[in-house]
């Protein structure tokens, strides 16, 4: 079995890019238009692969490195996370603040190269883009702390496993965890209403301001990387904060299906939800470490 | 006398021999390399201590006459002194000679030297306190003999004093300590009871907190360690600061009989306020070596958490995560010393290269000076707790043993740990922040002044300590789990069996963070991903500014980095700004921008009290009139009132 959950980790590096697609045209249809179809990403991710990249002057090593690294963080990442409670053996351990520290790697990459540029819209959203990360950081600290309980491990398989049948869901811990995972899954995919992926204005851009100098085979990997933060948080949310049965193959086919309803939920909330003031956003966050935070000591003083 | 007290005590008196050296004309770089040598020894003395769990010397005692010796636990701090300061004192031959008062400045490095391992070597009451003092005063006088305009001056002054008034609290606690006969004897304090022990606690907290940085005790540190010369910064923020937290570790882990509750949630909230505050105020400060002191502030917290964590779990009943707990704040404590010292050392070799430390007056230096850049790239991404170097793995294991502490009941407690979780990660993510700040401002972009276009690489000493310390952190990051057993054996109540040594951190409730093997991944991947990519290039263009030619005056600043920051937490950090701008002929002509955050526990504590302070004074001197008469009328008046308190009965 951890075979099969090996090959649909590694299979994860390959479809991670149908998830945004999926809410693209998912969105489009709900908006009232055609759309784009789910493959939309990767035809783009063929068009760009074919072009030359551009390097903007002055520019260094920094600059360069970037990509790939931010791209291995992330499909270490993809690595780390369990498929329906299991996971393959990748000498990466299957540890949950690990997988903290690897994202938080890539953010400090792109951040950086966005200095190496020194162009003034890659910096605005490089720094608005860590601005969140402070309270972002702390909110996913916190949600993983409640699914870590019932558990007693941050081991992300034991964590999934705790999480699996349908008892945890008569504790209201489980449900203020649940609440702040979602807000985690916004920020780290960037959806409205804290960033919009969509936007062509570079002064409202967020994650995508620090790819702005980028191209070709560069911009390709980067492009990437945004649909694997996509894959990493859903599939994560699945398997820690849904529902889901406890035995391998109907976990892992349950898991399919929330995170599919999830990327629908996604289409949804851009739909109707404008974005944000970006100074509001840190109240948003903090208010879903409290309830965090409540969730917590709601399972240790319900624990017996 | 053991053989490694032999060669202790023949690495010390190397130190005293380099100290003389250097104080001679023309010696300076042979008695700093001399020193270097006294230090090796020493640090593979304090490397055998630790591993081979030895003794030499006398042990712990109450009685009042000097002795000296070394333990597992002085091991552990004498090697991380030894793996600091050794790379410091080749940097600092290249660095110190030429400067003012260099001689002097080498020869007190010297007694700071000596002053730092007496206190780790400190085997009864008077050793200590003699040495904690010289610990104190001779750095603030190589200060002193380096540079003595009126700004270091006052500077020095504020350190002497602040950490004089709270260095009380040590000398309370240790000679209280001493009055039950209880140093190195926990059971004598808890026969004295409880009120003995709630007074060594706090007393002791406060008076090694001071010398820590804990805030609000923090004041002198970023005051005193930027004005200091390059090597020195290196070793007060590197080591002074641990030596205080070595000596808050021997008396509330070692001495104190039964540690209260209180203290594990008093500490995890001093760790809280200390660590948050630390890093909000580095990431506001202009100058690098201002924002390297209060980077230290928030390290220190960090550590306190861990002990934090180590006493709440070991008061829930949980050994083994209370042993972890420990040793990742010793780690933390390791880990810190060396990326700070590589900091601290960088920055000097910045100011020599392009003559500021301004945040917004470097930039470009990467190429320029590629081994200090690329060493100090490795410091920043240590300091920030970033895969797979040392930063991240103390991280992970301080997150662990707050994470483990949040298991357990009473649910306050739990809160308490909870709470502290997500402050730490919060502090990660503005430590990540606030170094993103300062490598791109000083090694990437444009070079913002002549200078920087200019700089070289320093000489080949200076690099060699800066490379040496780059290596350190790279190499720590990846075997942690071969240390840490070592270290939780210090923890109270551990033996050495119980742990078994893996590569990677493997450690019961967790996930296993394999260093190694993650470094090797991510490594493996990015390589593969950069030749996949190819280097097919189009002829450089510039950056995009919607069209508008790239001028230096569109680049970015500190200031202008962090606003977004700055906006949001407006009601804590209370930034100052002053703009003017001239208008002539309806058009503006020039503006110019000021803006600074002052320290908030300046403006709401020790402000306010330094006014009440001079107020009370000037009442009380209202009595001093001068004129004898009045005197004269005082005397009389405590006469009568004497006299009518013992008519009264009262006397």
């Amino acid at each position: 079995m951890n075979i099969a959950a090996a090959v649909g980790q590694l299979l994860g590096v390959v479809l991670a890019p149908l998830l945004p697609g999926l809410i693209q045209t998912l969105k489009a249809r709900l908006q009232g238009r055609r759309g784009p179809s789910p493959l939309q990403p990767y035809r783009t991710l063929r068009r760009l692969w074919s072009k030359s990249a551009v390097d903007p002057e002055g520019t260094g090593v920094v600059y360069r490195l970037a990509p790939p690294l931010i791209v291995a963080c992330l499909i270490a990442a993809v690595l780390l996370v369990p498929l329906g409670g299991r996971a393959g053996s990748f000498g990466l351990g299957h540890d949950a603040l690990v997988l903290v520290g690897l994202l938080a790697l890539a953010r400090f990459t792109a951040a950086t190269a966005a200095w190496d540029t020194g162009n003034g819209f890659a910096l605005m959203g490089a720094a608005r883009d860590l601005m969140i990360a402070v309270f972002g950081e702390a909110l996913l600290l916190l949600a993983l702390l409640v699914a870590a309980l019932p558990a007693h491990s941050t081991d992300l398989r034991a964590m999934s496993t705790a999480a699996a049948g349908g008892q945890i869901w008569s504790a209201p811990a489980h449900w203020c965890g649940a609440f702040a995972f979602a807000l985690v899954i916004l920020v780290e995919t960037g959806r409205q209403p804290i960033d919009s992926p969509d936007t062509h204005l570079e002064l409202t851009m967020i994650h995508e301001g620090p790819l702005l100098e980028y191209a070709g085979r560069d911009l390709a990997l980067l492009h990437w990387a945004a649909a694997a933060r996509h894959w990493v948080v859903l599939v994560l949310g699945a398997g820690l904060f849904l529902p889901h049965p406890r035995g391998f193959a109907a976990s892992l086919g349950v898991e399919v299906a929330e995170v599919i309803a999830l990327c629908t939920a996604l289409a949804l909330v851009e739909t109707s939800e404008a974005k944000m003031r970006i100074l509001r956003v840190p109240l948003l966050l903090g208010l879903g470490c409290a309830i965090a935070l409540a969730g917590a000591g709601l399972s240790i003083g319900g624990a017996t | 006398m053991s053989a490694l007290g032999g060669v202790a005590l023949a690495g010390a008196l190397t130190i005293v021999i380099g100290g003389g050296v250097a104080a001679m004309r023309d010696r300076l770089r042979a008695g700093l390399l001399v020193q270097a040598a006294g230090m090796t020894l020493l640090g593979v003395v304090g490397l055998l201590a630790l591993t081979d769990g030895e003794r030499a010397g006398s042990a712990f005692r109450s009685a009042v006459a000097p002795a000296l010796g070394l333990d597992p636990l002085s091991g552990f701090f004498l090697a991380v002194l030894g793996l600091t300061a050794v790379p410091t004192l080749v940097f600092a031959r290249d660095y110190l000679p030429g400067s003012s008062g260099d001689r002097g400045v080498g020869a007190l490095t010297a007694g700071f030297l000596l002053a730092l391992v007496g206190v780790l070597a400190a085997r009864d009451v008077t050793t200590f306190l003699a040495f904690w003092e010289l610990m104190t005063l001779l750095p603030a006088a190589a200060i002193l003999v380096a540079k003595r305009d009126a700004a270091v001056r006052s500077a020095v002054y504020a350190y002497l004093g602040i950490t004089h008034v709270g260095g009380a609290g040590v000398w309370i606690a240790l000679l209280v300590l001493q009055h039950h006969g209880a140093i190195g004897d926990p059971a004598a304090l808890a026969a004295a009871g409880s009120g003995a022990q709630t007074l060594v606690a706090i007393a002791a907290s406060v008076g090694f907190g001071t010398k820590a940085g804990f805030i609000p005790l923090h004041s002198w540190l970023p005051r005193a360690h930027p004005v200091a010369p390059a090597h020195l910064s290196a070793l007060m923020s590197g080591m002074m600061i641990k030596v205080a937290l070595y000596g808050l570790i021997r008396v509330e882990f070692q001495w104190l009989g039964a540690t209260p509750r209180w203290l594990g949630i008093a500490l995890v909230t001093v760790g809280v306020v200390s660590s948050l505050g630390g890093v909000l105020w580095a990431l506001v400060q202009q100058d690098l070596k201002r924002l390297l002191a209060y980077s230290s502030i928030e390290n220190v917290g960090i550590v306190a958490l861990g002990l934090g964590a180590s006493l709440l779990l070991a008061d829930a009943g949980s050994r083994i995560w209370a042993a972890i707990a420990f040793a990742a704040a010793l780690l933390h404590i390791a880990n810190h010393a060396t990326f700070k010292t590589l900091l601290f050392l960088v920055a000097g070799a910045f100011e020599r290269a392009v003559g500021s430390l301004d945040l917004d007056h470097l930039g470009g230096l990467l190429r320029r000076m590629p081994w200090t850049g690329g060493a100090f790239l490795i410091g920043s991404m240590a300091i920030a707790g970033l895969p797979p170097l040392n930063g991240f793995a103390s991280e992970w294991l301080t997150l662990q043993s707050l994470l483990h502490a949040a298991l357990h009941r009473p649910v306050g407690v739990a809160l308490v740990a909870g709470a502290a979780l997500g402050a730490l990660a919060a502090t990660a993510a503005l430590a990540l922040l606030c170094f993103v700040k300062v490598v791109g401002l000083a090694l990437l972009g444009a070079p913002r002044r002549a200078e920087c276009a200019a700089a070289v690489d320093p000489a080949v000493g200076m690099r060699a300590g800066m490379v040496v310390l780059a290596s350190a952190c790279v190499v720590l990051g990846l075997i942690p789990g071969l240390v840490l057993p070592t270290l939780m054996s210090l923890a109270p109540g551990a033996r050495h069996s119980q742990f078994t040594r893996h590569l990677g951190l493997s450690l019961p409730g967790t996930g296993a963070y394999p260093a190694l093997a993650v470094a090797v991944v991510l490594a493996l991947l990015t390589a593969g991903l950069t030749r996949l990519r190819g280097s097919r290039r189009s002829a450089p263009a510039p950056s995009w500014a919607c069209g508008q030619p790239v001028v230096p005056a569109l680049g970015w600043t500190s200031a202008g980095f962090t606003k977004p920051l700055r906006l949001v937490l407006e009601s804590v950090l209370r930034p100052q700004r002053t703009i003017e701008v001239r208008e002539g002929g309806g058009m503006v002509q020039e503006s110019t921008y000021a803006g600074h955050v002052p320290s908030l526990v300046d403006t709401v504590l020790y402000e306010p009290t330094i006014r009440a302070g001079l107020r009370a004074a000037t009442v009380a001197r209202r009595l001093q009139t001068g004129n004898i008469r009045t005197y004269a009328a005082y005397l009389l008046g405590l006469v009568i009132g004497l006299l009518l308190l013992a008519r009264t009965g009262v006397l």
